[in-house]
């Protein structure tokens, strides 16, 4: 590769860096956020079923402590009463929608996925779809750029004072051509 | 050229502002809100059920008064702020027991020598009842004492005071229910 190809590559990926750095970090967090998705498994037994249960509850009494990390006795209550229900027979959700139904979704340690509450989990897939889309046109647009001749095929390329020097030159053989 | 670089700052520039602005909007909708209180959702919703049993008396079922005004208050006797609304309370309940309207005081994480010590040395004239195991307190989606909903005669919360009931509002709200206007 000459000097000229290699300099006009280098400029090229520099141009092109900051595009291939945002699809990374986008299908970085594409992958973190699937592999979270995948690795969500139902606990086994009912003690952890109650530790998962109250870990996404607010403790009413407490400042920003889950039901499951406080020792406040009402905390211990609501634990309490989850493995109550658990034996009962009743699932996570129908646990999670009576403490919603007494204390309002407030009691949910993440937001519900319904309703305008709904597009804090929406709203990053949609910025991530955007920013794919931004990353894909800009190194469409960086590949589809005109390239360069090759050289030797096209006009030498020239300092200033080399064209200084050849616009002095084509000067006098102007001066000098007769009539 | 320079032209549509000048459009495509002013298209970005606007973006900008839109963006701040719908965020700024955003903010200032929850500044006005006290973020410590929040609303029950139980308002005007029927009330939960209990059977609990009184610190001296029978056990209390509200599903039994149907057809009353019940004024449900949530104390402790450890409770400083529960002092303050204990008189409010309690001339509630003498001035409106006749005309059907009951008031009950529900004991929350207490020891029953201390809820009937308070009782006594207060002077407490109206039901009260123990919530052992705060089973009652969840139902109700308490968040803390004293915490006070007032249920309808068709069993439906109307009300609900966080931290201490004031005698003027309460008995506001029930002579406004008394009269038909809840």
């Amino acid at each position: 590769m000459s000097p000229m190809n290699a300099a006009e590559a280098l400029h090229r990926a520099r141009a092109g860096l900051p595009g291939l750095l945002v699809l990374l970090a986008l299908v970085a967090g594409l992958v973190s956020m699937i592999s979270v998705a995948v690795s969500d498994h139902p606990p086994a037994s009912q003690a952890q079923q109650v530790q998962q249960i109250a870990a996404g509850l607010h403790c009413p009494v407490c400042k920003d402590l889950s039901v499951a990390d406080s020792p406040a006795p009402l905390a211990q209550q609501m634990r309490q009463e989850i493995a109550q229900k658990l034996r009962a027979g009743e699932s996570a959700g129908q646990i999670r929608a009576g403490f919603v139904a007494a204390y309002g979704e407030s009691v949910l340690m993440s937001p519900p996925r319904q309703g305008v509450a709904g597009a804090v989990y929406y709203l990053p897939l949609l910025v991530l779809a955007v920013g794919l889309i931004t990353a894909f046109t800009l190194l469409r647009r960086w590949l589809r750029a005109p390239r360069p001749e090759p050289s030797g095929a096209g006009p030498p390329q020239l300092s200033a004072t080399q064209r200084r020097a050849v616009a002095r030159a084509v000067a006098r053989l102007r001066e000098e051509e007769p009539g | 050229m320079s032209g549509r670089v000048t459009r495509r700052r002013a298209r970005l520039l606007a973006g900008v502002v839109a963006v701040v602005a719908v965020i700024v909007v955003l903010l200032m909708t929850g500044l006005g809100k006290d973020p410590s209180v929040i609303a029950s959702p139980l308002v005007g919703r029927a009330a939960p059920n209990f059977t609990l049993p009184q610190l001296d008396g029978p056990p209390v079922t509200l599903a039994k008064l149907r057809g009353q005004i019940v004024v449900i208050n949530f104390w402790a006797s450890w409770c400083t702020e529960c002092q303050v609304e204990q008189a409010a309370l309690d001339q509630a309940w003498r001035r409106f027991r006749d005309s059907g309207v009951v008031v009950i005081g529900v004991d929350f994480e207490d020891s029953a020598g201390a809820a009937r010590g308070y009782v006594r040395t207060d002077g407490v004239t109206y039901p009260v009842v123990a919530d052992a195991g705060s089973k009652t307190a969840l139902a109700y989606g308490l968040r803390g004492v004293p915490e006070t909903f007032v249920v309808n005669s068709s069993g439906r919360i109307v009300n609900h005071v966080i931290g201490p009931v004031g005698g003027a509002a309460l008995t506001s709200v029930i002579n406004s229910m008394l009269t038909g206007a809840q």
